[in-house]
């Protein structure tokens, strides 16, 4: 059959894939609804691919698909080193990263297709969002098809974060028009218009209705099938019924096996249009499919599915999900434990930790009547699947039934490793205080009986909690007993996780020995291979540093952070991350960067309340300090979600916000009460810098500041009335705003060299504040604000950026550059594609040309 | 979409002259915006044209600043506001 109406997307797929065949890799969701003809328009642009390297993957619409199963299609279809590479057991990181060399090193451009993702499972769409990021690598055009009505919330996700990328498109395929519509009608006697009306133009429903000869227009494309299937003889509607059951791809063999010698009725069923037999039997829409399902009566649909689970369970090689699926279908509750529980297993084993959570769901649901020591165990494999997808009130009420269950058979080994999971995904949560109680009762259950890796695990997590608080002491004394436990049982994670504790506790708390602690929990995360507790304990070198105004070392391990879990696609450390990177640019001064990593952050729905507080309370703080809207919605939610954690770590920094933001609107009572909010605590844990800011709001609005011994130095300084001092130990932190708050205390010569501060930073606030004050204090010659006439780049260019783009004017190779600026080369790499995409700028020669115009335009004005 | 007042100073003076010149370089401006989720609504200049009051609507004030910088635009300040029609009493 013609394709109509779809030239023009097609030119563009073209387009993209012309572009990527040069090096440009691409990608290109083709969206729409059900029977708009996506598999059919995709399949036509590849069939006219024929030099290309073509793969075609296709996602099952099961509740629970099989991970990665579009690979497989691929891998089997390929039948290259691909299915070696998916059978040889390698973890999904590896995995990933030895299909991406495959495709690299295609000799032929290729076209990777991905059918229906809509139905796809989670490691799959994580394969493509790893994919995604990376086809600048690539010369490959991978598309994604998928129904656009009412995504489930992972690929929803996933679209969000594709839609960030200059590589990303999306076609979406829209209805027939009445002409095209007219064109399919032709000879046949019904009116095109009104069809047009009914289907919307939906190609699958257009030709549903004109292969029923009688003429009528049913009302639902559901209708239309029915009213064609209402054609076959009662063989080939058993036949049909079968295949419905069997899946969307209809294996002969198995359909041979519920139904032997069936041929008559299965080519009947091809005459008649319902299937199609072009390589492998499969129904021509998945509409059909589930059109002709939902038709069977719920008795025989259980027995179908029983005959097709049977036939299907002797098969060597049977898909795990799929048998589970049957399973289901079948109400067979033996049969969904069979197979839903290694079912479970191997998806997570590859990372769809949504299906291994639906599997054992599914397992849970049929089985209540399992002995509970075999529930109790599921539960918990349920539970930490949960975890790891964030579904924390699941797993939180899994782990608490596996508690109970442990109670109950009075099991105490049981109850503590479930309390003490369970303590850890409270504390996700933010409910910091329930977490304390699950941890000290896993704690005191496991003490009463000998040493075990559960007491290690448990302290650990306690260890862990008391750290989260600030507690140094009970911090270091309680994650060395889990230290020395775990080393007795040679359990290295244990170790490594916490030492990790150990270390965090020892740095943040000041106390540089907890570098050496952290970097051996480095070493033996990375030895283990655990790359999420690597990215971890990064996370808490960057974030300790900076909490202790040490921002030059917090800057380079965040970046370094950043660096390593991006490139393993650990998402939710790499937005922590980039929000304490946020807050560590705004002490720098660096302002612009800070509010717009803290504004991506906010941006991403995906990340964890943890990161979300910290991102607003940068954010806040960004618009409270350049006198910008959206200051008090920003810190009002954090507040909110920081009051649920309850601990320091999290309200000190939206307190401060909050009493500067109080401060500057001219409200002293205001900025005393956010002061004093969180400053016992911050006393409690002897946390001096928080201690210090905090004393220093009550001072500036007036109060007694009390006992400024336990303050950092900085803030002692100011407070006690030594505000060179403290000016100059701003200065030395690399501080601007804070030296010129300090400055602001001063004679009128460094208020006058603070309002030049301010103003270089765009502190509109503080510097009209501080010109009122001037002004009061009988200071007549005191500048007007920020003329804001400092030239901005026009195009956007950062001040490395510009200097990155002189030396490209110049004609020097990265490498020069990279020794010229003291930088690395994949700084300079990086700097350079950013200086092309804001200058618009196809490449570096094209970037010098403009940036030579640019100098004599300067020059020229300088005249 | 917030509306945003933005306040600009022009020490030299606005240069949009009323030409094809002018309508080139609001084009750029806005064809720039767009990417960002911004739409320049309109502004108020003052006769001397060193100063602005521009009206936008934007997701957030950093995507406002954002542009500002792409467009070498500078900003006194960002404000949030709303509408108010004195007609609509009457």
């Amino acid at each position: 059959m013609e394709l109509l109406e779809r030239d023009a997307d097609t030119a563009r797929l073209a387009a993209v894939f012309g572009a990527a065949k040069a090096g440009r890799g691409a990608m290109v969701l083709v969206a729409g609804e059900a029977g708009i003809g996506k598999t059919t328009f995709v399949r036509r642009f590849v069939e006219t691919q024929t030099e290309a390297l073509t793969l075609i993957g296709h996602c099952d619409p099961l509740f629970t698909p099989a991970p990665l199963g579009p690979l497989y299609d691929i891998a089997r279809a390929a039948q290259g080193p691909l299915l070696a590479i998916l059978d040889s057991g390698a973890n999904r990181a590896a995995l990933f990263s030895n299909i991406l060399a495959y495709l690299q090193a295609s000799a032929r451009p290729a076209v990777i297709v991905v059918e229906d993702i809509h139905w796809a499972d989670e490691a799959t769409l994580d394969w493509i969002k790893y994919l995604a990021r990376r086809l600048d690598s690539l010369r490959a055009l991978l598309v994604a098809t998928y129904r656009d009505d009412e995504p489930a919330p992972p690929l929803k996700q996933l679209l969000g974060e594709l839609a960030g990328l200059p590589a990303v498109s999306r076609i979406l395929l829209q209805g027939l028009s009445t002409a095209a519509v007219a064109t399919l009608a032709k000879g046949k006697a019904i009116d095109p218009a009104a069809l047009h009306r009914q289907t919307s133009g939906n190609p699958f429903f257009v030709t549903e209705v004109l292969a029923d000869k009688s003429g009528g227009i049913p009302s639902t494309v559901r209708d239309a099938v029915l009213a064609r299937a209402m054609k076959l003889s009662p063989d080939g509607r058993a036949l049909l019924e079968t295949a419905a059951a069997i899946g969307a791809r209809v294996n002969p063999e198995l359909l041979e096996a519920v139904l032997p010698a069936a041929d008559a009725a299965l080519r009947e069923c091809i005459a008649l249009g319902i299937l199609r037999a072009d390589g492998g039997i499969a129904f021509r829409h998945e509409l059909a499919r589930t059109a002709i399902l939902g038709s069977v009566d719920p008795l025989r649909r259980r027995s179908l599915f029983r005959a097709v689970l049977v036939a299907a369970a002797k098969k060597e090689r049977a898909d795990l999900a799929q048998l589970a699926h049957y399973a289901e279908e079948a109400a067979d509750a033996n049969a969904v434990k069979r197979f839903a529980l290694p079912a479970a297993k191997a998806a997570s084993a590859l990372g769809a930790h949504r299906e291994a959570a639906a599997q054992y769901r599914r397992v849970l649901r049929f089985t209540d009547d399992l002995p509970t020591i075999e529930r109790a165990e599921i539960l918990e494999a349920f539970a930490h699947e949960c975890t790891l997808i964030d579904d924390l009130a699941a797993s939180i009420e899994a782990y608490r039934e596996a508690a109970q269950i442990g109670a109950n058979l009075n099991e105490p080994e049981r109850q503590a490793s479930a309390l003490a999971a369970l303590a850890w995904s409270l504390v996700r949560n933010g409910q910091n205080p329930a977490a304390e109680e699950a941890s000290a009762q896993a704690v005191s259950l496991l003490e009463r009986q000998p040493p075990s890796r559960a007491l290690a695990s448990a302290y650990r997590i306690q260890a862990h909690l008391r750290m989260l608080d600030r507690d140094r002491d009970a911090a270091v004394a309680i994650g060395t007993k889990a230290i020395d436990i775990a080393r007795g049982f040679e359990d290295r994670e244990t170790v490594a996780a916490a030492q990790l504790v150990v270390g965090a506790a020892m740095l943040v708390s000041g106390d540089d020995a907890g570098r050496a602690v952290l970097d051996d929990c480095l070493a033996a995360a990375g030895e283990t291979g655990r790359d999420d507790l690597v990215a971890l304990a990064r996370l808490n070198i960057g974030s300790s540093y900076g909490e202790l105004y040490r921002f030059a070392e917090a800057e380079r391990e965040l970046a370094a952070g950043i660096a390593f879990a991006t490139e393993r696609d650990l998402d939710h450390a790499a937005h922590y991350m980039r929000a304490w990177l946020a807050i560590v640019h705004m002490y720098q001064g660096r302002w612009v960067e800070a509010a717009d990593l803290a504004a991506a952050v906010v941006d991403t729905s995906s990340a964890a309340t943890v990161s979300r507080i910290m991102a607003l309370a940068a954010l806040g703080r960004m618009r409270t300090r350049r006198g910008d809207p959206g200051a008090t919605a920003a810190l009002d939610e954090a507040l909110d979600l920081a009051a649920s954690t309850a601990t320091l770590q999290r309200l000190a920094p939206v307190r401060a916000a909050r009493a500067e933001a109080a401060w500057l609107a001219g409200d002293p009572a205001k900025t005393i009460q956010e002061a004093k909010a969180t400053l016992p605590l911050a006393i409690a844990h002897r946390h001096r810098w928080h201690i210090g800011e905090f004393a220093l709001w009550l001072h500036l609005a007036g109060q007694d500041a009390g006992s400024i011994d336990e303050c950092a130095e900085p803030f002692a300084r100011q407070i006690a009335g030594d505000w060179q001092g403290a000016a100059a130990s701003w200065r030395a932190l690399g501080c601007p705003y804070e030296e010129a708050r300090a400055l602001s205390a001063g004679d009128a010569g460094a208020q006058l060299k603070a309002l030049k501060i301010f103003n270089e930073l765009g502190a509109v606030p503080a510097a009209t504040m501080l010109r009122r004050a001037m002004r009061e204090a009988g200071i007549t010659s005191v500048p007007r604000g920020r003329r804001s006439s400092t030239r901005q780049d026009p195009s956007g260019l950062t001040r490395r950026e510009l200097a990155v783009l002189d030396c490209i004017a110049d004609g020097l190779s990265n490498k020069s550059i990279a020794a010229k600026l003291f930088i690395a080369e994949k700084t300079v790499d990086h700097h350079v594609s950013s200086i092309l995409t804001k200058l618009g700028a196809a490449n570096r020669t094209v970037a010098a040309k403009l940036a030579r115009e640019r100098r004599s335009g300067e020059a020229d004005s300088a005249k | 979409m917030t509306r945003y007042l933005v306040e600009r100073t022009f020490p030299d003076g606005l240069g949009l002259p009323i030409n094809q010149q002018g309508a080139d370089a609001a084009a750029t401006i806005v064809a720039k915006n767009a990417e960002h989720g911004v739409t320049w609504v309109h502004s108020y200049v003052t006769p001397d044209k060193k100063k602005t009051f521009c009206i936008y609507d934007g997701p957030t004030p950093e995507a406002i600043r954002k542009v500002a910088t792409r467009n070498g635009l500078p900003v006194d300040s960002i404000r949030e506001v709303r509408v108010l029609d004195p007609y609509f009493y009457m």
